[in-house]
């Protein structure tokens, strides 16, 4: 997958998934607040990136992911 | 006490808010050990509570089942750590089950794991579970007493960092990278019949925790299991808490960001200001279909999980003076491949025999039997079994399964006597009456799907997502039971503990 393929896929799953307009989602946007997450609902946007590119997210690593960016960067270190 | 029930409002969406009282501070959906422990604790606070059970009989997996005048258990057969200063100990004592008739299993091998021809003792104690392994393994005393320090540490739950950490650690790497010898992490593994041993996903926390209890002390009951149920109903009743039977929740209803009211299927509604499940996660989300707050991949992630595998299980009438009572657990595995026999093609390679105390035992103050000649009435044996050996099954109901399931449960039953006679010496023509059960009879009665013994499947790789909160996105809604931290009575109970908990919270922030 290429990185714009990502991109793509990322933002039109989490759109469509968290429920917000895909507009809103920008490289450096902060996730947390654009998707409206808690703690509980962190866990389905790990779910969601599981389920759609077969990557499992550690407690560490999801610390460090804070803008879309972040989460893009890792989807294309980890893809496989 | 704040009271919830008195203060929430009922917005009918027409910009009207009603105060309309709800019946019951909290409702319990399920009845399992969870269920009956929070709804225990919530009386003991003064709640007004209701516990709704879809089966005709409540206890979940701690109840037992009568057949030709016996009463077998269905889940529980020992538990840990119930001496003072133990993990158990004060929250059994809260919930009134330190008066049941506990026995405490033989000191110097309460579990015997015998694999094989040999045979080895897990003894009661830290510091004498590590000598008595010593000397069968002497290079390993020091990574025993790094095992036995990681299974003290697993034990202190509140310390989250430590719990995390443990949660992404793959327990079968950890064990064998402990030990040099494989023969003792088969051994150490050897009484996990009680979870799931899965190479692959098996988390070091559930596996740590899991046995961990076992070795500050073990304990069975002189009877059968729901007497544990019996006990909490008991005090609930009393306390003014109620217990209703053949109650299957089939949808909750929200309004205005809420649970509402929990809806029967013969109809019955009942309204609370807070709603516990104590049934399987992937079920609960069944009954919130129409729920705007727990959006579609929560409830997708939640229904998607993986459970554990189911178990088969041999409950033996033994003839009358034929087999000693044995005042422990014995686990037999043909070979050294006790974290995946289960997964080879061929008889039954391992098994837990667990041995029923006599009703007529007596015990003193300590626990310890002081009969000197006891004859066994009962024992259980267990093995796991997949859902892939049952599933051809899957359509049928209990009793009309057909004859080729009846042949396939007494061939396993067969297998599972032949290995269990090779530590229970004259158990093939002591056996009087036999009664099977498989993850088909656990899914029928125990509403868990796959018949699965310990619920959701822990992932190390995966513990995000597999190691479920008991906050759900209906802010009045928790979860409870053993899919959720930790399984088994003290897992169950530490998970009752954290629903309440968070229960508690509320009432706080109000």
């Amino acid at each position: 997958m290429t990185r714009e393929e990502i991109i793509q896929k990322v933002n039109s799953t989490l759109a469509e998934e968290f429920e917000v307009d895909e507009s809103k989602i920008s490289p450096e946007g902060a996730i947390k607040d654009v998707l409206s997450l808690d703690s509980l609902s962190l866990v389905d946007l790990v779910a969601v990136v599981n389920y759609t590119f077969k990557i499992k997210i550690p407690t560490e690593d999801l610390r460090k992911i804070e803008t879309f960016n972040d989460l893009y960067d890792y989807i294309e270190q980890h893809a496989k | 006490m704040t009271t919830l029930s008195s203060t929430q409002s009922n917005s009918h969406g027409d910009g009207s808010a009603t105060a309309a009282p709800a019946d019951y501070d909290v409702a319990i959906i399920g009845s399992g050990l969870g269920g009956l422990e929070c709804a225990h604790i919530l009386a003991s606070q003064g709640r007004r509570v209701i516990v709704l059970e879809r089966w005709r009989q409540p206890g979940g997996c701690t109840q037992g089942y009568r057949r030709g005048g016996y009463v077998f258990d269905t889940g529980m057969h020992y538990v840990g750590g119930l001496d003072a200063g133990q993990p158990l100990h004060d929250a059994f004592n809260r919930l009134g089950l330190l008066r049941l008739p506990w026995v405490r299993l033989d000191a110097g091998g309460f579990d015997r794991v015998t694999i094989g021809r040999q045979s080895f003792r897990l003894a009661q104690g830290y510091d004498r579970f590590v000598d008595v392994l010593a000397a069968d393994f002497p290079a390993e005393r020091e990574a025993l007493e790094r095992y036995v320090a990681a299974v003290r540490q697993s034990d202190n739950v509140g310390d989250m960092q430590m719990s995390r950490q443990m949660m992404e650690t793959n327990a079968w790497e950890w064990l064998t990278q402990n030990f040099s010898d494989e023969l003792l992490v088969n051994v150490v593994s050897g009484a996990s019949m009680k979870l799931e041993l899965r190479k692959e996903s098996l988390p070091l926390f559930t596996f740590l925790h899991c046995n961990g209890g076992y070795i500050g002390s073990a304990w069975r009951l002189r009877g059968d299991g729901g007497q544990i149920a019996a006990s909490l109903i008991g005090d609930i009743r009393r306390m003014g808490g109620e217990i209703v039977c053949g109650a299957e929740v089939v949808e909750l209803v929200e309004d205005d960001g809420r649970i509402d009211e929990a809806v029967c299927n013969d109809g019955r509604r009942v309204r609370a200001a807070m709603f516990i499940s104590d049934v399987h996660p992937a079920v609960t989300m069944q009954w919130l279909r129409g729920s705007r707050m727990a959006r579609g991949v929560y409830r997708r992630r939640i229904a998607m999980l993986p459970d554990t595998f189911g178990m088969f299980t041999v409950s033996v009438v033994l003839k009358p003076r034929t087999v000693r009572y044995f005042n422990h657990n014995e686990y037999v595995y043909r070979n050294a491949d006790v974290w995946d026999f289960y997964t080879k093609k061929g008889p039954v390679g391992g098994l837990m025999v667990s041995c029923r105390v006599p009703e007529d035992a007596h015990i003193d103050a300590s626990g310890n039997i002081t009969d000197s000649e006891l004859y066994a009435t009962q024992i259980d044996i267990l093995t796991p079994m997949l859902w892939s050996e049952v599933a051809q099954w899957e359509s049928t109901s209990v009793g009309r399964r057909g004859d080729d399931y009846k042949a396939m449960k007494q061939r396993r039953a067969e297998e599972c006597i032949e290995l269990a006679s090779t530590v229970v010496k004259g158990l093939s023509g002591a056996v009087k009456e036999i009664y099977t059960s498989t993850p088909l009879t656990y899914r029928d009665y125990t509403n868990t799907p796959y018949g699965s013994a310990f619920g959701i499947r822990k992932d190390y790789s995966n513990a995000l997502m597999t190691q479920l909160s008991v906050r759900t996105p209906v802010p009045n809604l928790m979860l409870t039971g053993q899919s959720l931290i930790l399984h088994g009575l003290q897992g169950v109970t530490m998970t009752a503990l954290a629903t309440v908990g968070e229960i508690s919270k509320q009432y706080n922030n109000r």
